[in-house]
């Protein structure tokens, strides 16, 4: 074994070395070996990572490092792309290098670092590496007034999140999701973090961090758990192994007593860990605090990609979460309750970025209730089909922070369609404004709807379905509010504060050079918004487009041998994530021949396998009915937002909801100030911990470090003691040598006769 | 005798470049002088490769000779990068001075002479099967150095430190000779597969045993092992750096394979169960290795001399290699992490390339008067002062305390697993505290290099004019890096050098011998 590893020669402790064992340990037949090409996706960002880690060591000033990432990332893209044109229906794994390879008895922990790809993987690693691409040009316009060493940093940190999420995304184990699910919590504390001589970034950088903690602890928890139970954490050997197949067909009866409570915590314990990155109640404040990190950052990291990594460890893992009784369920009331809970706090936000921050919340919610509906095709296409217009909106609202010097209240902007060069932003703002609405045709809408129908055919979730319509109209009316107030009505726009951040100045000083007398009078007629160029329009554009085409997703892509229905579905149903696959691929043909013991495919374990549910009040099939009534809940909305926020509205502080919200008493207060729940935090966490952490302190310094420093003044007392020996003087040396030898020999003698006698 | 010419070419090759050097180091011409260290280099590539096609021998340990002579090779090539110039810097200065050149006067030569000389020695070591050959393979071994100690520096301190080394390395000499003889009295022969068989034949009688245990105490000098490790402090602070290196790696190697080849004629088939030496040389061993690692660390942690640090290192991880020595080759001699003579003949490269990285930055730096940098506050901050030093410094100081995943904790987790897998669960445990004592020396090494900012104190620390040094740090560390995450050939290597024939009676000797084969094959099948 030439290339034996580090690792593998660190844990091979117990282990006898044995090479051959390594490459062939046992995989089920279906997983073939794919093409190493493969490997680009990840190392062409990991080679993006390292030059830009070069240029920041030489100090390079130019655009240079935007250039390579975009360029690396755009590779990745097309490598991800022939990637999907190449599949054949079979996963198959690619593997880069022998990892951890220990055989130990009849037993052995194996994880590899290798790519295990299948539909799911592909699914993911499109949009992720398409994206990040698009956003990567973006970024290199609106970082440009950080050339220079933050503007390497910058790019060296967005190609490392791009190498991560590929680790996360594409790993055949869940080791190596563990590596790229902490490397994007890096990158995105990194990121968070960029403006770092900034208090507020800095705290909610750490908030980030410590928050993820939490749920980084639940997931290693299942990642051991898993690895004590099913021993493996290779997903091939782990979906084949005839345990979980056992438990599965015994899940498909709902005789949860089968299976043991060690193998049902698993799912729960992973279930924390996509609570925290995926930002869900009660693991959620980190999210919103996240906005301080630059725009492209909270485009792609906090709205399209990371925060889905929770998603797609659920939909990766559902065999593991169906087979948990209690799993799902919670999965699917956190995730409704996190999205009511974000729709109302982001009613009442005037910060646009936030407001898409708890949007972003809310729709993960959507997504996770999706998977606790038993859809996880829902869940996926709601991911893709968000990931787009979320990075839009989240892109425009960056356009205009980057063009109005931070402004981002929604009190102090109307307008801006009328403002020259506006046109592009106001016209993606639109679009991803109905996407997310829901209004009907959209694709926002049709993804949306495939949760919603399933709320109502799965039992026991027709009240969280009803809760998930209610938020449904409240995120029209959250949405269209930001539009009616910035986007239309009469223009006016004050700048933001960041005019005399010398930061920012950095970019634009000559451009407002006469500004530079004038502190806090800033008003219209003396600031000229900086509209946006070349590579932030084009990027608008291409996603402006990205988000009506995908739309299309849901005609095409139908395959009728699988009974799939769309892209997402076929591409969901092929892999680990579609649970009729698991209770076997012929799970139609199963259930036609003996409809008594197999479920009804697409309606779970859990309920009645009769016919469909009806839709309460209105009758017919959900999946119908749901169109119709997720279209006027989502226009009755968008109707509020217009009247409340745009019908007569003539200045940009002051509008109709001003005296409607007085009515409502405290309300609009509490929930502008997120129900106060990093308060209740503060109280209830932090503020005990604080204060066990001193005792601790004290216990620590006086008690522990005490006993350890006597620990650690005994060797020197020895030494003053034996030091003499070292004298320096020749014959004193000599005399010790033969002593020495004398005595050892005695006390040899002694021993050796001791254990002669005594035996 | 053809067969011994076979494994004897690295020994033939550094001998014709030390007769060659000895010309060339006095050579009137410059270009020619200079030329010197060139010799010695190719010399010792071409033993590296005549050492890798070395064929197998006969007896105990029949592959050990390609693995220990490229690792001497290797990490010869190393030190020669660092000795070179040691001698011959003033010497050529005043050459460039207008001085005329005076052979007489010079011993540029002789420096490089002894140097070739030694590792020929050492090598000889490793091709050793006869006890008059092991014994003057270990002289060969030693004698130059001393001569080299005492010339490395012009200063009385290195004086005193030679003739110490040479007394007390005579009494040493004489200890284990006398064991020798003993061993010669009890069996008949000089011969240690024949006294191999001997004693697998008879037993050991008790002036053999005594023989063995005189022998063992008295080759333990070399590897600086209590009680013999006394003169280890003065000898390298009052040696130049680079001779200090040379001192941590070759006089150590040495007694390292000479203990190898002697405690092979006992064979680690005793004990209950089998897997133990005869208790008397364990029960010695045991208290050497416990009473070694214990006052080389404690005695090192008072010290603010670094090359007195790096002694009192060297004692202790004498100690430590002793542990794979008592471990032996396990049961199962085809899994490195039970075969603690695998992880011995490891560790010994591994200490040599770590430590010849250490001594390399204090070679490098020396202050305005031409002193060496020595005191623990000569090194404050060289991270921020002289990036590359510090680094180097940094990575070779934390691998040699074993410090995860560096090169040195594969080395040491070997030692470790090699010592609970033949049950010496309370020298492990010995061991244990023991590194925990060592981290205590070595992180303040690193914390004052890395941490500290620079002083400004009157005597600062300069870059030596030799580009060899920094460059033999950097490759030590970067050998550390390396091989670090490329262990597998050099673990494959000892592994396969410290494949064991346990001796068979004498009486049976050409019965058993059929019966030996199939085993050696079976150990060769287990490695593949």
């Amino acid at each position: 074994m030439m290339t034996s590893s580090l690792l593998n020669s660190m844990v091979s402790t117990v282990a006898a070395i044995a090479p051959d064992t390594a490459g062939n340990a046992a995989q089920p037949a279906a997983v073939g070996h794919g093409p190493s090409w493969v490997l680009l996706i990840p190392f062409l960002p990991f080679a993006g990572f390292l030059l830009n880690a070069l240029y920041a060591a030489f100090g390079v000033k130019s655009k240079l490092p935007a250039w390579t990432t975009v360029g690396l990332l755009a590779c990745s893209f097309i490598a991800t792309l022939s990637m999907f044109m190449g599949y054949d229906g079979t996963p198959y794994t690619v593997q880069a290098f022998e990892w951890f390879s220990i055989h130990y008895g009849d037993k052995s922990f194996v994880a590899n670092f290798s790519f295990y790809v299948d539909t799911l993987t592909i699914y993911w690693m499109l949009f992720v590496t398409g994206l990040a691409t698009l956003i990567a040009l973006y970024a290199s316009e609106y970082m440009s007034h950080d050339v220079g060493q933050g503007y390497n940093r910058f790019f060296a940190a967005f190609a490392l999140f791009v190498v991560s999420m590929s680790c996360l995304v594409m790993g055949d184990n869940l080791i190596m999701l563990y590596l790229g699910w902490e490397g994007v919590g890096l990158c995105s504390y990194l990121l968070i973090g960029y403006f770092y001589k900034k208090p507020s970034a800095v705290a909610a950088a750490k908030k980030a961090f410590i928050v993820n903690r939490i749920g980084d602890l639940g997931l290693a928890l299942g990642v051991y758990l898993t690895f004590v139970h099913f021993g493996t954490v290779q997903y091939a050997e782990l979906f084949a192994s005839e345990t979980l197949q056992s438990y599965m067909a015994a899940a498909s009866h709902g005789d949860f007593g089968a299976i043991p409570g060690e193998a049902q915590w698993i799912a729960l314990l992973l279930m924390i860990g996509a609570f925290g990155k995926s930002a869900q109640f009660p693991l959620y404040v980190w999210l919103p605090d996240a906005m301080e990190g630059p725009t492209p950052v909270s485009a792609l990291i906090h709205a399209a990609t990371m925060v889905t990594a929770g998603v797609y460890l659920i939909a990766r893992m559902y065999p593991v979460f169906l087979v948990s009784e209690n799993a799902l369920p919670i999965v699917a009331w956190i995730g409704t309750i996190t999205a009511f809970l974000a729709a109302t706090i982001g009613m009442a936000q005037f910060d646009i970025k936030r407001i898409m921050a708890y949007s972003t919340v809310s729709q993960l919610g959507y997504m996770f209730a999706g998977l606790g509906f038993l859809t996880p095709t829902g869940g996926a296409y709601h991911v893709l089909t968000h990931a787009f217009f979320k990075a839009l909106l989240f892109l425009c609202c960056g356009a205009v922070m980057h063009g109005f010097a931070g402004q981002l209240d929604l009190r102090k902007l109307s307008g801006l369609w009328k403002v020259k060069g506006w046109g592009i932003v106001s016209l993606g703002m639109l679009v991803g404004c109905i996407n997310l609405a829901g209004v009907p045709f959209t694709a926002g809408y049709f993804s949306k709807d495939t949760i919603l129908a399933e709320a109502f055919v799965t039992p026991g979730y027709a009240f969280l379905g009803w809760v998930l319509i209610l938020t449904a109209g409240l995120t029209a009316y959250y949405t269209f509010r930001v539009f009616f107030r910035v986007f239309v009505g009469p223009v006016e726009y004050h700048p933001g504060d960041e005019l005399h951040d010398h930061d920012h100045d950095h970019g634009h000083g000559e451009e407002h050079s006469h500004d530079a007398g004038q502190h806090g009078d800033h008003h219209a007629d003396h600031f000229h918004p900086h509209a946006p160029g070349w590579a932030i329009n084009t990027v608008l554009v291409v996603l402006t487009g990205c988000s009506i085409l995908a739309t299309g997703l849901y005609f095409v892509g139908a395959d009728k041998d699988a009974h799939t229905k769309h892209y997402a579905d076929t591409m969901v149903s092929a892999s680990s994530a579609s649970y009729h696959s698991h209770y076997g691929t012929h799970a139609f043909e199963y259930y036609e021949k003996d409809p008594e013991h197999y479920p009804q495919p697409g309606h779970g374990p859990r309920g009645s396998i009769d016919a469909p549910l009806a839709m309460p009040l209105t009758g017919g099939d959900p999946h119908k009915m749901m169109y119709y009534i997720s279209g006027v809940v989502g226009v009755i909305g968008i109707a509020l937002a217009w009247l409340l926020h745009y019908h007569g509205r003539t200045k940009a502080s002051e509008c109709k909801m001003d005296a409607i919200a007085k009515r409502f008493g405290p309300l609009p207060r509490w929930a502008e100030n997120k129900w106060y729940v990093d308060e209740l935090y503060h109280a209830i966490f932090v503020k005990p911990l604080r204060i066990i952490s001193h005792v601790f302190h004290w216990v620590d310094k006086l008690l522990v470090d005490g006993i350890v420093n006597v620990f650690g003044f005994l060797p020197r007392v020895f030494a003053w003691i034996i030091r003499p020996s070292q004298s320096g003087v020749l014959q004193g040396y000599a005399v010790s040598m033969a002593g020495g030898l004398a005595i050892l020999l005695f006390v040899v003698l002694i021993i050796v006769s001791r254990a002669g006698g005594a035996s | 005798m053809t067969e011994k010419l076979a494994i004897l070419w690295p020994e033939i090759f550094l001998f014709i470049a030390t007769c060659l050097v000895m010309i060339t180091g006095q050579w009137p011409s410059r270009a020619i002088r200079q030329f010197t260290p060139w010799i010695c280099a190719t010399a010792l590539v071409l033993a590296f490769f005549a050492a890798m096609t070395s064929p197998a021998t006969q007896g105990m340990f029949p592959a050990i000779v390609p693995y220990a002579k490229m690792i001497i090779a290797a990490v010869g090539l190393l030190i020669l990068l660092l000795l070179s110039g040691t001698v011959d810097r003033q010497l050529e200065l005043d050459v460039d001075n207008g001085k005329p050149f005076q052979s007489i006067r010079s011993n540029r030569g002789e420096f490089y002479a002894f140097f070739m000389f030694s590792l020929t020695g050492l090598m000889l070591t490793a091709s050793a099967d006869d006890l008059i050959w092991l014994f003057l393979a270990l002289e060969l071994t030693s004698l130059p150095t001393y001569i080299m100690v005492a010339v490395s520096r012009e200063e009385d301190s290195s004086l005193e430190a030679a003739v110490k080394y040479f007394f007390l390395g005579a009494l040493g000499a004489a200890i284990f000779l006398y064991g020798f003889a003993m061993l010669y009295g009890a069996t008949g022969s000089t011969n240690l597969n024949e006294i191999a068989a001997v004693f697998a034949s008879d037993g050991i009688s008790s002036i053999g045993m005594i023989g063995m245990l005189i022998a063992v105490i008295g080759v333990s000098f070399k590897i600086a092992a209590v009680p013999m490790h006394f003169y280890t402090p003065d000898v390298y602070q009052g040696a130049a750096s680079p001779v200090s290196a040379m001192l941590a790696f070759v006089p150590k190697t040495a007694g390292f394979l000479a203990l190898m080849f002697l405690l092979g004629t006992v064979g680690w088939g005793s004990g209950l169960g089998g897997g133990h030496l005869p208790i008397e040389i364990e029960a010695t061993l045991w208290i050497m290795a416990a009473l070694t690692m214990t006052v080389g660390n404690i005695l090192a942690l008072l010290q603010s001399s670094v090359k007195r640090i790096l002694a009192y290192s060297s004692i202790a991880h004498s100690g430590y290699m002793l542990v794979g020595i008592i471990a032996g080759p396990g049961s199962d001699g085809g899994a490195f992490y039970q075969n603690g003579l695998a992880a011995v003949l490891f560790y010994l490269f591994t200490y040599g390339v770590m430590t010849v990285g250490t001594f390399a930055v204090l070679a490098s730096l020396e202050h305005r008067n031409g002193r060496e940098a020595d005191h623990i506050d000569d090194i404050r901050g060289i991270c921020k002062s002289h990036p590359v030093l510090g680094w180097t410094f940094v990575i070779t100081v934390l691998s040699t305390l074993g410090f995860p995943p560096l090169l040195g904790f594969i080395g040491k987790l070997g030692l470790f697993s090699a010592g609970i897998s033949a049950g010496h669960y309370a020298l492990i445990v010995v061991l244990g505290i023991n590194s925990a004592i060592a981290a205590c020396y070595y992180l303040r090494l690193v914390a004052v290099a890395y941490i500290d900012d620079t002083e400004k104190t009157k005597d600062p620390v300069y870059t030596t004019p030799f580009i060899m040094r920094p460059l033999a740090g950097v490759l030590s560390a970067g050998g550390v890096i390396l091989f670090m995450v490329f262990s597998g050939p050099i673990v494959d290597g000892a592994l396969n050098a410290a494949s064991y024939v346990a001796p068979v009676p004498a009486d049976h000797h050409d019965e058993h011998h059929a019966e030996e084969e199939p085993r050696t094959d079976e150990v060769a099948l287990l490695e593949d």
